[in-house]
């Protein structure tokens, strides 16, 4: 809990200072009280006496006057100010560079109002880089010299322990869905603000993640951090596609901002059948590959909230390239998805409809593209247990069916039985995802009328999805048509309830085919769906 | 029997190199023994799975004949009733004991000769030239380790093992050339089995894929006899493996194809090449080499034993140290 800055009725001085004080480990600015300054106006040059022991009320009273009315100035018109220099004090290991690049934003000040602001953003990145226990940030008056100027005191704390640890859930730029972590940390060994982690992740679709990394906040003067993850990845796909993929390899995270994520993965990756029952086109691609590939992902969501959106917009555009790399020999395809989401409300019971729509396409490039098959891996697979709603990652889902529950299957090998000439039972079909994909939703949520559920956040929904999936690789293209896509949707209809538990969004639902394809794994039932 | 869908048969092997249709030498004897069965089949190429004991395998429909599996491809191929060439002699003693020598130390010596001799530029080519090169690097190195794990080789003893595989492959193949001498194919005059298949596969990839300075090229050459019958095959299977390489257009209905391939393979009803009259002097010669053969046996199981007692005392010397 911030403690907020106290009334401090000094004597007045030469040098009056502002403060302010934050605690480490809070969301601090959400929770802190006004903050009270005190400041001598600049005008007020005239030395007063200094007043030891007891302070007469009648100057007590002067003060408050004055703070009052500095109040009323900052709240109606700006105190102009700029910072004349920032002092950065109590970093016995961290490099003054980090500091200051932090704290650059105090430069372009030319008011109290923006001083105060920036003040509170700079707490709160420095904060962010998780090595300081506290930061307290002061602003004093400027050289006598100079009037209207003031220094910005930056005084920081070393974080007492240097390792930590945390389970949460997360989404990372490199990996394909949103998964449940663990992780130990190192802080700043090097005095870079650097941190050295090393993680176990488990994702919702089968996957299992063990990396260890290290985050630059700012390497080397640079204005955006620098991640680089050592990871070893193993995802089991035998349910599904009777394949299994492990990756180990090396991911960059070029660029990191709000909006912007570009990424470099350097991987290897193999594809297995322990069970031996894949299906051909699964087992021509069974084997090694090199992935060398960026990533770039655009994201703006305008959106009041991302587990429950009812009003705003959201949009996502992400760009693959694989096969950067001298060595020809490596797996090149070109992948692209895109995104677009929007709430409009509707004005009752805080009823509002979301409506959103994804698509994806994937093609190998190189000699002999057009014969190639595009890696399996890569491919978009439709279904599984995640809402539409929240998630910005391409089309996944189609409300109601199982992972990976619609789409191109192929017969799986079929094994004598042991009895006889009689065939063994059948060992079903894998799914092979597709090149083209796309998805579309539409969901009206309401509140109930309890105020119990409108306290809780727990409120009801009607929905609709859409979804299909086509081949365009090794020449499958040729037969492409927009009539025969649009008739190859499944489509699904339902209604449930959502729980939103922070960082979550649980929705429990009943759902209806309308349409669905001979091999799609999906039938009228309750589900649960889990997202983030 | 599984029938394929649509009649077409494939065969995934490792890719061609060295002027072979497929330079591993585990896929070229079951290329070989496919197209002996005059078995239209394509031949598709996986080089992105070089470590894999499944390949080579053998396709049709939702078939699959792996190799892991059931003793090989070839026999599985057998067992399943889809190509059996070995119907009439696979109980025979001499059969049996030929066939273990081929698979077992003729093989162990190629092997041998391929990741930890001479062959270690060749094993590059053929397994991991498609792949990137460092994935190629690191798999080679894993390989060679495994190799020596399943050799149990040693420093210690790596030069005695070496000697032991050369042995082998000498006295393999000496048994070989006397049996080749006199007709044109291992054991049967008038067909081949699947012996030839491997006795072929081997000498061929000894002879186009080992470099020169390799002991059992060396040892092989010797015998010519040996290298004229695998060179004849190699060139009736090269001519006859256009028409089947063409074979992607052929798509028999599947019971008719099983059907003829039965019929021509079966031991039942086998079609025959009219017998021509055997000279004394080939009767003979035949029985002499019988007797060959007999004597070779024993000499091989006399062999062993010396070697496992001199094993057994080295041993002994070396827990007393």
């Amino acid at each position: 809990m911030a403690k907020p800055d106290e009334f401090k009725p000094d004597p007045p001085s030469e040098n009056p200072k502002t403060e302010v004080d934050d605690e480490n480990g809070d969301d601090v600015y959400e929770e802190e009280e006004t903050e009270e300054h005190e400041l001598d106006e600049e005008e007020d040059d005239e030395p007063e006496p200094q007043l030891r022991g007891r302070i007469p009320q009648s100057a007590v009273l002067m003060q408050q006057a004055k703070l009052q009315g500095l109040f009323q100035r900052l709240q109606t018109q700006s105190v102009p100010l700029r910072v004349h220099d920032v002092l950065i004090k109590g970093n016995t290991k961290t490099k003054d560079y980090l500091i200051e690049s932090e704290a650059a934003l105090f430069k372009n000040c030319t008011t109290m109002q923006q001083i105060l602001e920036v003040s509170r953003a700079v707490n709160f990145r420095l904060q962010a880089l998780e090595i300081f226990d506290s930061v307290k940030i002061t602003l004093d008056s400027g050289p006598p010299e100079l009037p209207g100027t003031s220094n910005v005191i930056v005084e920081v704390q070393e974080a007492k322990s240097p390792l930590s640890g945390e389970i949460g859930a997360y989404t990372k730029a490199e990996a394909r869905s949103s998964t449940v972590e663990g992780t130990l940390k190192f802080k700043n060994i090097f005095g870079h603000g650097d941190l050295w982690d090393g993680s176990f992740a488990y994702g919702w679709d089968n996957l299992a993640e063990l990396s260890a990394g290290v985050h630059f906040p700012r390497f080397r003067g640079a204005s955006f951090p620098l991640d680089v993850r050592a990871f070893l990845l193993s995802q089991d796909w035998l349910q599904f596609s009777s394949f299994k993929e492990r990756s180990m390899g090396l991911s960059v995270a070029l660029l990191s901002s709000r909006n912007h994520d570009l990424v470099y993965n350097l991987g290897w990756r193999t594809l297995t059948d322990p069970s031996q029952l894949a299906s051909r086109s699964v087992r021509m691609q069974l084997g090694h590959s090199l992935l060398s590939s960026l990533k770039y992902t655009f994201k703006v969501d305008r959106r009041n909230s991302p587990l429950r959106p009812v009003r705003g917009y959201a949009f996502a555009a992400t760009s693959q390239i694989a096969g950067l790399a001298p060595d020809s020999r490596c797996s090149r395809f070109l992948r692209q998805e895109v995104d677009l989401r929007y709430a409009i409300p509707l004005g009752i019971l805080n009823s509002a409809l979301n409506l959103g729509i994804s698509g994806g396409i994937v093609f190998p490039w190189g000699t002999g593209f057009k014969n190639l098959p595009s890696p399996l891996p890569d491919r978009f697979f439709l279904g599984g247990n995640s809402s539409p709603i929240s998630s910005l990652g391409g089309p996944t889902t189609v409300w109601g069916y199982r992972t990976r529950g619609l789409g191109p299957t192929e017969p799986r090998r079929q094994l004598k039985s042991n009895g006889g000439d009689e065939d063994a039972a059948d060992p079903g079909a894998d799914f092979l995802g597709g090149d083209l994909a796309v998805t579309a939703f539409a969901d009206l949520s309401l509140d109930f009328p309890l105020r119990w559920f409108r306290d809780r956040g727990i409120h009801g929904h009607i929905f609709a999805s859409a979804g299909s999936l086509e081949r365009l690789t090794q020449n499958a293209y040729k037969d492409f048509s927009l009539q025969k896509f649009v008739s190859s949707f499944r489509t699904s209809v339902g209604a449930g309830i959502v729980v939103p538990i922070q960082p979550f969004r649980l929705e429990l639902n009943y759902y209806y085919m309308l349409k669905k394809f001979e091999h799609d794994r999906g039938k009228p039932r309750f589900g649960v769906t889990f997202s983030m | 029997m599984e029938e394929s869908r649509d009649g077409d048969w494939t065969l995934v092997a490792r890719k061609p190199y060295f002027g072979l249709p497929t330079a591993c030498p585990v896929c070229l004897p079951v290329y070989i023994y496919l197209k002996f069965a005059r078995c239209p089949f394509n031949l598709e190429i996986n080089s992105a799975y070089p470590d894999s004991d499944q390949i080579p395998y053998v396709e049709g429909g939702t078939y699959v004949a792996y190799n892991n599996e059931k003793g090989g491809v070839i026999q599985q191929l057998k067992q399943d009733g889809v190509v059996d060439l070995d119907s009439e002699f696979s109980s025979l003693p001499e059969w049996v004991s030929m066939k273990a020598m081929m698979s077992s130390w003729l093989a162990d010596a190629i092997t041998y000769e391929l990741w930890l001799g001479s062959g270690e530029n060749s094993a590059k080519q053929i397994y991991y030239s498609d792949l990137p090169w460092v994935i190629g690097k690191v798999l080679f190195v894993k390989q060679v380790y495994d190799v020596k794990q399943r050799f149990n080789i040693s420093k210690q003893n790596a030069e005695k093992k070496e000697e032991e595989s050369e042995r082998m492959a000498v006295i393999v193949s000496t048994i070989a050339s006397a049996n080749t001498m006199s007709k044109n194919k291992l054991f049967h005059p008038c067909r081949p089995t699947s012996l030839d298949a491997d006795l072929v596969g081997h000498v061929l990839f000894t002879l186009k894929a080992l470099p020169e300075d390799s002991v059992i090229r060396a040892a092989l050459l010797e015998h010519g006899n040996l290298v004229r019958y695998a060179e004849r095959h190699k060139n009736d299977f090269l001519t006859s493996g256009q028409s089947s390489a063409s074979a992607s257009n052929f798509q028999p209905p599947p019971s008719a194809a099983q059907a003829r391939l039965m019929e021509s393979l079966s031991g039942s009803k086998p079609k025959r090449k009219p017998k021509r009259e055997k000279t004394e002097e080939e009767k003979s010669f035949q029985r002499k080499a019988k007797y060959f053969i007999g004597a070779q046996l024993v000499a091989v199981l006399l062999f062993l034993s010396l070697l496992g007692s001199s094993s057994k005392a080295d041993l002994d010397e070396d827990d007393e140290d």
